[in-house]
């Protein structure tokens, strides 16, 4: 599904992104880790078009989307969550996602009728369930609990039908309890949209519980990759983490 | 009504209003009363459309009031143009309505393409900048305008429709009828699904823009709507006094506009209008005493901003919301010594 | 409408050149010392003053009040610098300081309220009729004579003050301790002030000097220019015009921009005279698509 080839990303004397090849085949639920510093979210932003990649490539379903403005991005079928949650703050849970469906449907300058539309309306019940939203459907977005703000945040993206779904520390900023709350809900909505879904944490705990793949970045470069029984025990995975005696952690 | 489509809801609602306009016409004795309301409808006019930009899209146009005279102007030039009352004759206000309309709407769109590209505070300055660079051609073109003087000798203003602009009760009720088809038109647009992308753009243009909206697009068809919308209010004006003046386009103008509307509070939808009452009360309470009305209107804009810190309209909004929230409390606080 | 004749006769008389050029510089330059003031102000404290033209205002009626009182220019000019300063602060400290981190528009009010109550307070004070000073006795001197062309000897002593009190301020904003706080409380207040700085002592006192340039600025013009309640707005809509195609927060950009601006005033009245006012604008409009950071801006803010 997406094929990441020999990616390299150079800001000035920096390499953010060292030779990187990764593939995501269709389905797969995968995380990226990695200390603080490698790389991690400059990956993601080059897969969304925020970035372009200094050289390599990479390919949505074969097709090569290396530079593609993001907007085009998002028009091929990659969608996005963000660390901190980016809503719309005057609007009601189901407004904004009524109004992403309404964006999707190609019909954000409709004005023959009243907002959301039928169909909209239908699909957005639909999300609202599958986020297991409805409870707080028409509580402003700016005044729901900061678990819920990501969670709409994810549902943004959903309302889009991405076929790549790239999730940016999900459970970032939550408590111990919502955090598990959270990564079941995204393997809930993982398996019934059917996407190839790939998300970044820190919490290793949840990544181990939650992944098929794991592949753990480190100063740029792959560093390992494989099941999660595979990178428990993964010598240098450890290492990296945890460091030898006298070294620093990168900043 | 809460099972009706929010569209017909709007349109009875509008409907409403109108009839109940024009029967006040029809019973008020004098002229006092119908010449205030026309001053308040063009008001309106030119507020509610601005507030389609400032409020619910978030964007700050500082030159607001150049549709709102560009539409004067039209209207008033088409009318003194002979040949075309020839020519259209019943039909010649009506068709000058539209053409102000049409041809503020072609204004608007040209400039806010350009302005649309740039972010607040220069999108701000540029709207500004149009807009005097229209009161400069204004004066410039003495010849088809009047220039300074504005447009004199008075606006032919063929009957149409059993109306004969020139009886006082009969141009109010025009001017109503002008109103509230402006006041609709931004309302159905708020509502519909390019009223929720607005609000998107608004809140999160970056995120909106994730979503495939396309940004751009939705800021120049909603500047080209509100100027539009604003050209009626110029109509209006010109209707009531026979004439187009460039002071109409004039940058106190539209600062007024914007203050009108953050007096009345950018929230609701209503907001802008309580704003326009709210000021005109400011002014003639004030010219009761004393000429200084400058004065109360800037310790009145100071209020609002430094102790309201909201307008009128969303502050009593917010005390209700307060009070029922905790009406416990409130009791608890007055018992408390 | 265009006159372009009498505008090539005047380029090719050296006499009307020297006179014309002089109007027009000196227009720039007092466009210069009131863009100063925006830029400052703009440039450190991110705040568009909106009411700066009032402050123009206030300097010159201060300035004409103090000179019929003493019959001092140079204390004329120091007063209204003065009490433009004064009035700035206050200002800042009670509606100003309270919308740093508001939206524009916000700002936008406080200013137009400030404009809108100093308008009136001027109206109350010295009444509605237009009011002129009149060249000062200091210099009532025969004009210099250059190149055939006349130059008041006024209009060197303008040149000289607006360009010297400009430059000094660009100094001490540079390289001045005083300076330095400010620009590094503007990027991160809150760290300046965990460093014992009083920071909102800071603060008001720039936005004081931005304003004590407008009201020298006001001093300065009373002598060539008719002084009436409202007269802050033109200079106000032409000082942001000269900060926009300068570039906000650059002083010497408004240097570059005023005088281009003053010059095609004084030529332009020669030969398009309705339109001096369009050429402006359309030249803010050129800038503000093509290059919005303005000719010496520091960057692009799309």
């Amino acid at each position: 599904m997406l094929r990441l080839e020999h990616l390299v990303k150079r800001f000035g004397g920096l390499t953010a992104t060292d030779d990187v090849s990764l593939t995501f085949p269709a389905g797969s639920l995968s995380a990226i880790i990695g200390p603080n510093g490698a790389g991690k979210t400059t990956l993601f932003n080059q897969i969304t078009g925020h970035l372009v990649p200094t050289s390599g490539k990479i390919r949505l379903e074969g097709q090569d989307i290396t530079g593609l403005r993001p907007a085009a991005i998002v028009r091929k079928g990659i969608g996005r969550a963000f660390q901190i949650a980016s809503i719309f703050p005057s609007m009601t849970v189901r407004e904004s996602l009524a109004a992403a469906v309404t964006a999707h449907r190609r019909a954000a300058f409709g004005l023959a009728s009243a907002f959301p539309r039928r169909d909209v309306a239908g699909r957005t019940e639909e999300l609202l369930h599958l986020l297991g939203m409805e409870g707080v459907a028409d509580r402003l977005s700016s005044e729901i609990s900061h678990g819920d703000q990501k969670l709409l945040d994810v549902g943004l993206a959903l309302a889009l039908e991405p076929k790549v779904l790239l999730l940016d520390e999900p459970a970032a900023g939550m408590g111990p309890e919502e955090r598990w709350q959270m990564m079941a809900t995204v393997q809930r909505l993982w398996k019934s949209a059917n996407m190839t879904l790939i998300f970044i944490e820190h919490d290793i705990e949840l990544v181990f519980r939650t992944a098929e793949v794991i592949h753990v970045l480190r100063y740029g470069a792959v560093l390992a990759s494989g099941t999660p029984d595979e990178i428990r025990g993964h010598p240098e995975v450890i290492e990296a983490y945890l460091g030898r005696e006298t070294e620093e952690e990168p900043a | 009504m809460s099972r009706m489509h929010p569209f017909a809801r709007a349109g009875l609602l509008a409907l409403a209003a109108l009839c109940g306009f024009v029967l006040v016409g029809a019973a008020s004795p004098g002229t006092w009363l119908l010449d205030t309301l026309t001053g308040l409808f063009a008001a309106g006019l030119l507020v509610m459309s601005l507030h389609l930009l400032i409020g619910y899209t978030g964007l700050i146009s500082f030159g607001h009031a150049a549709y709102y005279a560009s539409g004067g102007y039209i209207f008033g030039m088409v009318l003194q143009t002979p040949a075309f009352v020839a020519a259209c004759g019943a039909w010649s206000v009506p068709l000058a309505t539209l053409l102000a309309v049409c041809g503020t709407g072609l204004f608007a769109l040209l400039v806010g393409s350009i302005c649309a590209r740039l972010s607040e505070i220069y999108f701000a300055f540029l709207t500004l900048a149009f807009q005097m660079l229209f009161v400069s051609i204004i004066q410039g073109l003495v010849q088809y305008t009047g220039g300074d003087q504005g447009l004199t000798g008075g606006i032919p203003r063929p009957a149409f429709l059993g109306l004969d602009l020139v009886q006082a009760r009969d141009r109010y009720a025009f001017s109503a009828f002008l109103f509230v088809a402006g006041v609709l038109a931004v309302r159905l647009i708020t509502l519909s699904s390019f009223g929720a992308s607005l609000r998107m753009v608004r809140d999160n243009e970056r995120r909106a823009a994730f979503l495939g909206v396309n940004t751009y697009a939705v800021k120049v068809l909603a500047f080209t709507a509100a100027g539009s919308i604003a050209s009626l209010g110029g109509v209006v004006l010109a209707v009531f006094t026979s004439a187009a003046y460039p002071e109409w386009a004039g940058w106190s103008v539209s600062g007024e506009a914007i203050f009108m509307i953050m007096l009345g509070g950018l929230h609701s939808f209503w907001g802008p209008l309580v704003g326009v009452v709210a000021m005109r009360v400011i002014n003639d309470v004030t010219l009761l005493y004393t000429t200084h009305t400058e004065l109360a209107k800037g310790l009145a804009i100071l209020f609002v901003v430094l102790v309201l810190k909201r307008g009128i309209l969303d502050w009593l909004t917010d005390w209700r919301k307060a009070r029922r929230k905790s009406p416990s409390t409130k009791e608890q606080r007055h018992a408390a010594p | 409408m265009l006159d372009l004749d009498a505008l090539l006769n005047c380029f090719s008389a050296t006499s009307c050149l020297v006179t014309q050029a002089s109007t027009g510089v000196i227009i720039g330059m007092l466009l210069f010392l009131v863009a100063s003031g925006v830029t400052l102000i703009f440039g450190v404290l991110h705040v568009v003053n909106f009411a700066h033209g009032a402050f123009y205002m206030i300097g010159a009626y201060t300035a004409w009040s103090a000179y019929g009182a003493t019959g001092s220019y140079y204390l004329a000019v120091l007063a209204g610098a003065l009490s433009a300063a004064v009035i700035g602060v206050l200002f800042e400290r009670l509606a100003i300081s309270r919308v740093y981190r508001e939206n524009l528009l916000m700002q936008l009010l406080v200013c137009y309220a400030f404009v809108l109550v100093a308008d009136d307070a001027v109206k109350m004070i010295w009444g509605a009729e237009y009011l002129a000073m009149g060249i000062p006795a200091e210099f009532r001197v025969p004009p210099y004579r250059f190149a055939g062309g006349v130059v008041p000897p006024f209009y060197v002593f303008l040149v000289a003050t607006s360009l010297a009190v400009a430059v000094a301020c660009l100094l001490l904003i540079r390289y001045s301790r005083f300076g330095k706080i400010v620009r590094a409380s503007a990027q991160n207040a809150t760290m300046v002030s965990v460093l014992g700085i009083r920071v909102p002592v800071y603060f008001a006192a720039l936005f004081g000097l931005g304003c004590a340039l407008a009201g020298m600025a006001g001093a300065l013009a009373a002598p060539v220019r008719s002084m009436t309640p409202g007269m802050g707005l033109s200079i106000l809509i032409d000082s942001f015009i000269v900060t926009v195609i300068g570039g906000m927060g650059s002083i010497p950009g408004a240097l570059l921009a005023a005088v281009m601006l003053g010059v095609t005033r004084s030529f332009g009245s020669l030969g398009f005279p309705l339109f001096v006012d369009g050429a402006m604008f359309i030249m803010m409009v050129a800038i503000l698509v093509f290059r919005p950071q303005g000719l010496l801006g520091e960057k692009a803010l799309r």
